[in-house]
């Protein structure tokens, strides 16, 4: 747990010595956003998984989408859907998400597709909604393919919303208010189908534009603000 | 699904005007190309005045679109889309305010450009879009005070009773009784369902009574055979102007041959008299040349207080051609009084925007003379010397000569009948581009003065061949669509680049004389007698020519552009300029520039139309 105790820039440019050559290192040289840049400056990377479980540890990613945010915009032209070669089968999980073995056997090797998140999130912030499942999904596979773990920011639209609703814990709440779908029905958003990377992604980062329009309400709003 | 497929972004569109019309793959690769932004309710999405670069589509919430006076355009949910009116950073001319929070698709110029230029029903949809907001513009002119409004009533809105008719064979005792149970001054004499002739209270009194004449006679001894008449297009001034110069107090109303009803000067009697009523009474009582300069004088004053008045721009037409109508007729009498009688039939014609009853102030004279076959080669120099008179007279009262030379002071316009229908045939069957070109101005036509049957000849020669020959139409419509609008393509107005009006706009070349030119296809094209272009593009509509849709687009615009030419070239008159076509874009305020903007976009799409209907193909 030492690491959790230093500064996460002195992490990640100790990971980044380590890192052979390529986009990984890029990353995790690369500095993030300051602490005080407001939303309207702030870049992100929306991303969402699809895994075969819930524990980084044994389970497996199967696809990733991603779309980037440049300040209040998102840029659909960035807007990416990976498959994920996996070495398990992917079994029961096929009933949630959709994907098959067959489609996965067209996907791409796990460290590439480490390799293209990392490229696209270089200099960005990781934006997910319940983003520890992403963060740790990727840094463990980082781990696995590079040797050294995906360090970034992360804004977390999970918690967002559990603040858009006048809670700090969200522990007061309802049963399932901060789920995507129901925290974008609550601030108008379009119904999406869930459960596909991309459009999850997408779903999130949408949500994310609303979110910040009511924390804000027009007054500067830093990415420290976002994270408290 | 493609791996770079969005379907949420691309189902959405296709479900949605006028992406749906957009091929699935485009969709796909269009997805990709666009932003995502939200916007709060209450957020300024457009202002008035700003400039934009992007066009927005609503994905969720809603937007209220309202114009500079704060009145609204449109209110939109789902799939509304905004922002192509002032792209290229035209200033806006809208305020666009989200009314929900909302989820906006955007996507920049250049995408939606390069859309629009590949796939038409884009291009149509925000088109259309422009149109319909055009129409709204139109709606908001200021209102016409009753004033004037009261003198641009159509004939057939002044028509108040069913037409009391008799025949010619009925006696005139009969005529009288009927006259009398009816309480009318005046019967219209019927053939069938052809007017013949009329029959007024003076006729009863000075044919009959003063002559001693039986009434047991039959009413065509004492009627008024072929009658001037009106039509029930015409609005109340020239009404005014018609009876006020021939000194007639009664005038049939009729549809082709088919009478409508009668209108009298008790009838007109509640309308306001006005400046241009005096003004024609005293040309048709101008002494010689010198009053007549002095009272064309007064035209300027009269255009500009009708401007004031907020006259339609149509309205305006027709009373400065009926003035000019009365200098001209005016001038071919004292004419006839200086010279003695024409030694031979023949017709004075008017061409081109006088023909249309759509002069200009500063408009050019354009006229001929079409004698009878009769003439003899001594009996020219007679009519060399009174067109000379007339010709001349016109430029001394501000008409200036003709820079192309139609005129009838030139002997090349100046020929017996058979000459003229040789011509005709010349210009119909064996057509160049630069004969129609030059020939274009002599299908409108109108006689002002003379033989009336000398004419018909040549309204029943066009009508007849001008619609058979496929190569002169095409030519016609080529040269309808030669000249563009002054218009980027979302990038503003093209000003001339060079020259005595560089830096203005011509508000006729590509404007409203393109619609001249499409209506006179369509006219042509039909066998269609109109001559004025709102009648031609009303009647090529109901004829099938024109979509009932272009048909209003084209009469808005028109109407559109030359209200916009009166107001530049009253303003000129006020300064005692020479009026021209040529405007500034700044003397022009912002509502005039963006509905201008909107009706050239539609004469840009009538052009496209006219030349598919009628294909170069045929063109050798």
């Amino acid at each position: 747990m030492i690491g959790g105790l230093l500064g996460l820039e002195r992490r990640r440019a100790r990971w980044a010595g380590q890192a052979p050559p390529g986009p990984v290192r890029d990353l995790l040289s690369t500095p993030q956003p300051a602490a005080r840049t407001d939303v309207a400056e702030l870049r992100l990377l929306a991303i969402d998984l699809e895994t075969t479980g819930l524990d980084p540890r044994t389970d497996h990613i199967l696809a990733v989408g991603f779309v980037p945010l440049d300040g209040l915009v998102i840029d659909l032209s960035g807007a990416t859907r990976l498959l994920c070669r996996a070495d398990a089968e992917v079994g029961q999980s096929a009933v949630v998400h959709g994907i098959t073995d067959d489609a996965l056997a067209d996907g791409l090797e796990l460290g590439e597709v480490v390799e293209r998140v990392a490229s696209a999130l270089r200099g960005r912030v990781l934006l997910a909604h319940h983003a520890v499942i992403e963060r740790d999904f990727l840094s463990a596979a980082s781990q696995r393919t590079h040797g050294v773990p995906l360090l970034t920011e992360s804004v977390d639209t999970m918690q967002l919303q559990a603040r858009v609703l006048g809670s700090h814990t969200g522990a007061d709440l309802p049963p399932g208010a901060l789920r995507l779908t129901t925290a974008r029905a609550h601030v108008g958003l379009p119904r999406y189908a869930a459960h596909e990377a991309l459009t999850d992604a997408l779903a999130c980062a949408e949500l994310y534009l609303a979110q910040v329009a009511r924390l804000s309400g027009g007054r500067p709003l830093s990415l420290k603000a976002l994270q408290r | 699904m493609t791996d770079l497929d969005l379907p949420e972004v691309t189902d959405f569109l296709a479900e949605h005007a006028p992406f749906a019309a957009v091929p699935r793959e485009d969709l796909e690769r269009l997805g990709r190309h666009l932003t995502v932004r939200y916007a709060r309710r209450g957020t300024h999405l457009m202002s008035v005045g700003k400039g934009n670069d992007e066009v927005f589509v609503v994905r969720s919430g809603a937007v209220q679109i309202t114009d500079e006076n704060g009145s609204l355009v449109e209110r939109g949910g789902e799939g509304t889309g905004f922002g192509t009116t002032a792209l290229g950073g035209q200033p806006s001319r809208f305020d666009v305010v989200a009314i929900e929070d909302s989820l906006l698709l955007v996507m920049s110029s250049e995408v939606f450009t390069d859309l629009a230029g590949r796939c038409s029903a884009v291009r149509d949809f925000f088109s259309e879009q422009r149109e319909a907001r055009l129409r709204h513009a139109l709606v908001s002119l200021p209102h016409q005070d009753r004033h004037s409004a009261v003198l641009q009533t159509r004939l057939r809105d002044l028509l108040r009773r069913e037409p009391i008719t008799t025949t010619g064979d009925a006696t005139i005792r009969a005529a009288a009784e009927l006259m009398a149970r009816e309480q009318v001054s005046s019967l219209l004499v019927v053939d069938g369902d052809r007017l013949t002739g009329i029959v007024t209270d003076r006729d009863l009194r000075t044919r009959v009574l003063a002559a001693g004449l039986d009434t047991g006679q039959p009413v065509s001894a004492i009627m008024t055979a072929g009658p001037v008449t009106s039509s029930p297009d015409a609005i109340a001034m020239e009404l005014i102007l018609e009876m006020t110069s021939r000194n007639i107090h009664h005038m049939p109303v009729v549809d082709g041959d088919r009478p409508l009803g009668m209108l009298t000067s008790t009838d007109l009697m509640r309308l306001e008299r006005a400046n241009p009523i005096h003004l024609v009474g005293d040309v048709a009582k101008a002494k010689d040349l010198d009053a007549l300069v002095l009272l064309s004088q007064r035209l300027p004053r009269i255009v500009d207080q009708l401007v004031h008045e907020d006259a339609t721009a149509d309205g305006i037409g027709r009373i400065v051609t009926a003035v000019g109508d009365a200098i001209e007729k005016r001038l071919i009498t004292l004419a006839e009084q200086a010279l003695g009688p024409a030694p031979v039939p023949y017709a004075w014609i008017v061409l081109g925007s006088q023909a249309r009853l759509e002069q200009g102030p500063g408009s050019d004279q354009d006229n001929a003379l079409v004698l009878s076959d009769e003439a003899r080669p001594e009996d020219l120099a007679w009519f060399e010397s009174f067109a000379a008179f007339v010709v001349d007279g016109l430029v001394a009262c501000g008409y200036p000569p003709c820079p192309g030379g139609i005129m009838a002071s030139n002997p090349e316009w100046r020929r017996p009948l058979r000459e003229w229908q040789a011509m005709f045939a010349r210009w119909v069957n064996e057509p160049t581009p630069e004969a129609v070109l030059r020939s274009a101005i002599f299908f409108d036509l109108r006689i002002l003065h003379g033989e009336r049957r000398l004419v018909d000849a040549l309204h029943a020669q066009i009508a007849a061949t001008a619609r058979q020959s496929g190569r002169f139409l095409a030519h016609l419509a080529r040269n309808a669509a030669h000249n563009e609008p002054p218009l980027g393509f979302f990038r503003g107005f093209v000003l001339e680049r060079k020259g005595e009006h560089k830096d203005r706009l011509d508000l006729k070349r590509g404007g409203f004389h393109a619609i001249v030119e499409i209506a006179r296809v369509q006219a042509l094209s039909r066998g269609l007698p109109q001559v004025n272009t709102l009648a031609r593009i009303s009647a090529a509509s109901g004829a099938g020519a024109l979509a009932p849709e272009t048909a209003a687009n084209l009469h808005d615009a028109f109407e559109f552009i030359r209200y916009v030419r009166l107001t530049h070239q009253a303003r000129q008159l006020r300064e005692g300029r020479q009026p021209d076509n040529f405007v500034s874009p700044e003397e022009l305020s912002s509502f005039e520039k963006r509905h201008l903007r909107d009706a050239f976009h539609i004469v840009r799409s009538a052009q496209q139309t006219v030349v598919q209907s009628y294909p170069l193909g045929f063109v050798t």
